[in-house]
């Protein structure tokens, strides 16, 4: 029989209690980095998901614990001779608690977000957590004081009988035979003093198999058969187009929407630091930290390998030229990131760091850009 | 019936026994490490032995064959004698199997250390060692099998079911994915490739997990738990019906390894249903185990062996559930080369391995030793600390699946990636530290557990030899009325026969049309042999266990694309002797690195990672910068591709070393213009032409489509 003496000492009891209060400390340890990623939804987030999980988790507790609390409380009141039913210790258990709940959503403080999940929801999860501590502490409690004058008693008898409505619902639902009646189903095998009953199957375990059964069939005969559902490279087409209309829709209504014809020197402060924070964290590497050249060429010369006007820089951070070294970063970065990159760059010219690399490519006169653009771009375009 | 006096060998069991609990340590130790690294680099110590490439396959050979295959050693030659009522066959062959493990072990952790290594996940071992292993194994198998046929029981328990089941198809499993054509003493190249390496290997990995770390492990249960909760068994008729469906469905379910791959879609499907289809059978195990405890949970309050056996069948339950999950696309989309599949393992791993072995050795020893546990008090403080510890290491781990996963996935509304990779690698490291601490509590146990058993055989005295009687086996006419199944438990060789073709079945229906249905792979005309060069330094990116950190394979999702570049096809494949599609990205996807950056970003990035890509956690690799290019070996190993079907052109052996110097000087040129200077004979160049080969050959046929459409 699955009973659930097991957990009724008050020293087992805090076990799983402080095992709990580990987990919630390694918890709020990481919660900090859910603060980085501010997924799109409120449940994909990961703090909502393990809340979630504790919840499960304490209500599980809180479940095998009412158990216990009933078989105790049974116990108690068939000593007491008294004839009130156990459901009677559960609302009296429960009436201070509901108002012990309201308190808490009560005085909850409003904060507006905590690692990407909203206040409210923040606190409603951790409300109902606390409710429920609270619920396991009280239970506890109750089943110390039942236990009390029990105890003796209680460690003599081996087993103790639950009440009507737990045994009916979890035997039927593994149809068990009690445990007394096992002589009867025993098969007569002895290994090495190891006997096999014949119990039935559960039957929910018979079918559940033959539900995943159906499950294979019905998978294989829509995805190979009647073709209805997509196979990964259709997804990927799927998710490829959808992808193309979000994108499109953004753009169109998109202040960064910009291409190497459309580009034009940024000057403001701001634009020209977002786009130094991204070169020293990407382009330095191999352009060097201020731009003096390393394994790429020097930037902050006037000597430029594909054209040196901004939209020749712009196309070449996008676009890249894969067979020299320089990749394409259009997945990376916006076109606006890459103007601002574009104009950082352009802003390097006569710098001249330390240890700048030698001069490679055209010498590019800035004044022809500025005037005739289309023209000067078809110039330099001329020198590859 | 006149009864027979013998004796039980326990001596064997003792070695076994103690040989569990010295690799567990070793193995959960390296496991240690390597967790330690993630967030401290310099933990390689700048040394290739200690560098997570080869310590991680050390790890898991360690944990899988040396503490799991001695804890089924011990508990089959324990259990095995006790059910047939007769001692092992042959002690000399008890002898030489203990042995004859124990050095394959030496060997594996020796030649790994070394970077000797086929390259295929949990059969790194090179070609002499898989061959002690066979060998060894058939004399385990002889050893089992004088056994069973001198028993003086007349029918099989389920135990014994599981113990044949698990040696024969360990046999099969071994013997087809260590297919592999020798070059040398100590190197080796598959004998399949790409897209049917990758088929074999899995449907082997997978089904190392279902018959090293499982059905062996099941055996042990039905032997180890009834005994210890003094409990019958609470159903014999779910044991038949989950042994043999679990047996049957287990072996078709490593394509759940490949999802999204390019693996043909049927084979992908196959591994779906086939996993989903497996919960049931799985489960059976867990109930009738957890269902024998019925009426006994009062003592699994008082026996430390008790609970380390209901949450080891928990465990297993969690995680036989969350393997088929993993196998929904949907799921595996996110899952894949995430931590998710480490924490899944380990629940498996730290929680059903660990805690059965450790449960059984809790068990045995005062047994053996004719005393009580010399310290109960301390045993369950290793059960809460290895509890807690497996829930310290799983969560953090869950959790940075699901945070990396979505990060990778995540677009700009103007879309572009949101995030660079190294940006989700340094976001979850809290969670890699968290990891190692569960994994501390966890090996701090295992060291008590190992003082605790030291103490307890202290203060008994070993019987070696248990005395033991039983009435011999006698020819009975009448079977009436019997259970339809007890037939073929009177007939070991039979039940033999019957689980070989069991599991025959889904192996033969995935593995022969994949090798040949030419629809299967198609071909793509740009896709070249390896040059020498190429080919000497994916020898290197093997033995450095690259692919233990960078996949090669980019599923056909939009953010992969993306961010590595044209989803990987079958076609791309045919030369890789062995495939190297990875199955963990701790660093990125590799398969079109080719080009992406220069020559010289290599050399540096080798050198010390941080320097091209701050914030790495890659070790460095300046032994590549500083030893020579093995080049006496290129002419055989350009002959063993000829053998596996590799077209390079007759006699080319000989004239493949000159071919590499010049592809090998035309590198060191190169570095020479991004001024950095080396000779065009050190390792580094080799592998830097591997890496920038990677992908290529479908790009240039994206070139000259294009330039015919101009």
């Amino acid at each position: 029989m699955f009973t659930l003496q097991p957990f009724l000492t008050k020293r087992h009891l805090l076990k799983p209690l402080l095992m709990l209060f580990l987990l919630l400390i390694t918890f709020s340890v990481t919660a900090q980095q859910a603060a980085a990623s501010k997924p799109p939804s409120t449940w994909s987030n990961p703090l909502a998901i393990t809340l979630l999980m504790v919840i499960l988790a304490l209500l599980l507790i809180i479940f095998l614990l009412a158990n216990v609390l009933l078989g105790t409380a049974k116990l108690f009141t068939d000593k007491e001779r008294k004839k009130a039913k156990a459901f009677t210790v559960f609302s009296v258990l429960f009436t201070p608690l509901l108002s012990t709940a309201q308190d808490a959503v009560v005085t909850a403080p409003a904060v507006s977000s905590y690692s990407g999940l909203s206040a409210t929801t923040f606190w409603l999860l951790v409300t109902v957590i606390i409710i429920e501590l609270l619920v396991i502490v009280v239970m506890s409690l109750f089943v110390k004081r039942f236990l009390a004058k029990e105890e003796v008693a209680f460690a003599a008898k081996q087993t103790i009988e639950k009440p009507a409505f737990v045994k009916t619902w979890w035997d039927k639902f593994n149809r068990f035979k009690p445990v007394e009646q096992e002589a009867d189903m025993d098969l007569g095998h002895d290994y090495d003093g190891i006997r096999e009953l014949d119990n039935r199957l559960p039957p929910w375990w018979l079918y559940g198999f033959y539900v995943t059964i159906l499950i294979a069939g019905i998978y294989l005969w829509r995805y190979h058969i009647a073709e209805t559902a997509p196979l990964s490279k259709q997804e990927y087409e799927i998710a490829m187009r959808h992808a193309e209309e979000e994108k499109a829709v953004y753009l169109a209504k998109a202040a960064n929407n910009i291409d190497e014809n459309t580009v034009v020197m940024l000057t403001e402060a701001t634009a020209l630091n977002a786009g130094k924070n991204n070169f020293v964290q990407m382009c330095a590497a191999c352009h060097g930290k201020a731009g003096e050249g390393a394994v790429g060429p020097n930037l902050t010369d006037d000597y430029w390998l594909n054209g040196g006007s901004i939209k020749d820089v712009f196309k070449m951070i996008k676009y890249g030229r894969p067979e020299k070294g320089m990749k394409s970063w259009q997945e990376d970065y916006s076109p606006i990131q890459i103007a601002q990159l574009a104009s950082f760059i352009k802003s390097l010219k006569g710098t001249n760091p330390p240890n700048g690399k030698e001069k490679q490519g055209e010498l590019y006169k800035e004044t022809a850009e500025v005037t005739v653009d289309s023209t000067a771009v078809k110039e330099v375009a001329v020198n590859h | 019936m006149q009864l027979e006096k013998f004796y039980y060998d326990n001596k064997i069991v003792k070695y076994f026994a103690n040989a569990t609990a010295l690799w567990g340590l070793v193995g959960m130790t390296a496991g240690l490490w390597v967790a330690i690294q993630f967030y401290f680099p310099a933990a390689s110590l700048d040394y290739a032995g200690t560098t997570f490439g080869r310590l991680r396959p050390i790890h898991t050979n360690a944990i899988i064959f040396a503490f799991v295959g001695n804890c089924m050693f011990t508990g089959v030659y324990y259990s095995l004698q006790r059910l047939c009522k007769a001692r092992m066959f042959s002690d000399k062959l008890s002898q030489i199997h203990f042995w004859g493990w124990q050095s394959i072990i030496t060997a594996a952790a020796l030649t790994l250390f070394f970077g000797y290594t086929t390259g295929k996940e949990y059969a790194e071992l090179e070609w002499p060692i898989d061959i002690m292993i066979t060998l060894v194994w058939v004399v385990f198998g002889i050893n089992m099998f004088g056994t069973i046929f001198k028993r003086r029981e007349k029918h099989l328990y389920v135990a014994i079911w599981f113990y044949i089941a698990t040696w024969i198809t360990v046999a099969m499993l071994h013997i087809v994915n260590s297919f592999e054509i020798p070059v040398s003493l100590f190197k080796s190249y598959s004998w399949y490739a790409g897209v049917q390496d990758a088929l074999v290997q899995w449907w082997y990995g997978h089904n190392a997990v279902a018959f090293f770390l499982t059905t062996p492990i099941l055996g042990l249960m039905y032997y180890f738990l009834p005994k210890a909760a003094n409990r019958p068994v609470y159903s014999y008729r779910l044991s038949i019906i989950h042994f043999w469906a679990l047996i049957f469905i287990y072996i078709w379910a490593g394509p759940h390894h490949l999802l999204y791959t390019a693996l043909p879609d049927w084979a992908q499907s196959l591994g779906v249903v086939f996993s989903i289809m497996l919960i049931a059978p799985s489960w059976g195990g867990m109930l009738n185990g957890l269902f024998t405890l019925r009426g006994a949970w009062d003592k699994v309050r008082e026996e430390p062996v008790l609970k380390f056996f209901v949450v080891a069948v928990t465990c297993y339950g969690m995680a036989t559930f969350e393997g088929p999950m993993m196998s929904l696309k949907s799921v595996n989309a996110i899952a894949h080369f995430t931590d998710w599949v480490i924490g899944h393992v380990h629940i498996g791993g730290l929680g059903w391995n660990g805690f059965m072995a450790f449960g059984m050795l809790y068990w045995l020893f005062p047994k053996m030793w004719g005393t009580t546990i010399y310290s109960k008090k301390l045993a369950n403080n290793h059960f809460w600390l290895g509890t807690i510890g497996i829930v310290i290491y799983a969560i953090p781990l869950y959790w940075a699946g699901f945070a990396q996963a979505d990060m990778w996935k995540t677009f700009t509304e103007s879309g572009q990636l949101k995030f660079q990779f190294l940006e989700t690698v340094t976001s979850i490291i809290p969670m890699y530290i968290t990891r190692s601490v569960g994994g501390t509590l966890y090996l701090i146990g295992a060291f008590m557990m190992v003082y605790n058993l030291y103490k307890t055989a202290k203060q008994g005295s070993f019987i070696a030899n248990e005395a033991a009687e039983a009435a011999p086996l006698v020819k009975a006419s009448s079977h009436a009325k019997e259970y339809w199944h007890r037939w073929i438990e009177r007939r070991p060789a039979t039940l033999l026969v019957f689980s070989l073709i069991v599991v025959a079945i889904g192996g033969l229906l995935e593995l022969v049309p994949t090798f040949l249905i030419k629809s299967n792979v198609p071909t793509i005309s740009s896709v070249k042999p390896y040059t020498p060069l190429e080919l000497q330094g994916r020898d290197l990116y093997i033995r450095e266990g690259c692919y233990t950190c960078h996949s090669q394979m980019i599923r056909p999702f939009r953010d992969e694309v993306a961010r590595y570049g044209e989803y990987s096809k079958a076609g791309e494949f045919i030369y890789d002797h062995p495939f190297q599609w990875g199955s963990k990205r701790t660093g990125p996807d590799l398969a079109r690195e080719g080009g992406k950056y220069p020559d010289s970003w290599h050399y540096n990035h080798m050198m010390e990672p941080a320097l091209m890509s701050p914030g790495s956690i890659m070790p460095r690799y300046g032994w590549l910068l500083d030893d020579n290019l093995d080049t006496a070996s290129t002419p055989a190993k350009i002959r063993a591709m000829q053998t596996l079907g590799v077209p390079y052109p007759k006699g080319y052996d000989q004239q493949a070393n000159r071919d590499l110097m010049i592809q090998a000087n035309s590198i060191r040129i190169n570095l020479k213009m991004d001024k950095i200077e080396t000779p065009a004979t050190k390792e580094i160049i080799a592998l830097i032409a591997y890496l920038q080969r990677l992908g290529k050959d479908i790009k240039a046929e994206k070139r000259t489509e294009t330039a015919a459409i101009k």
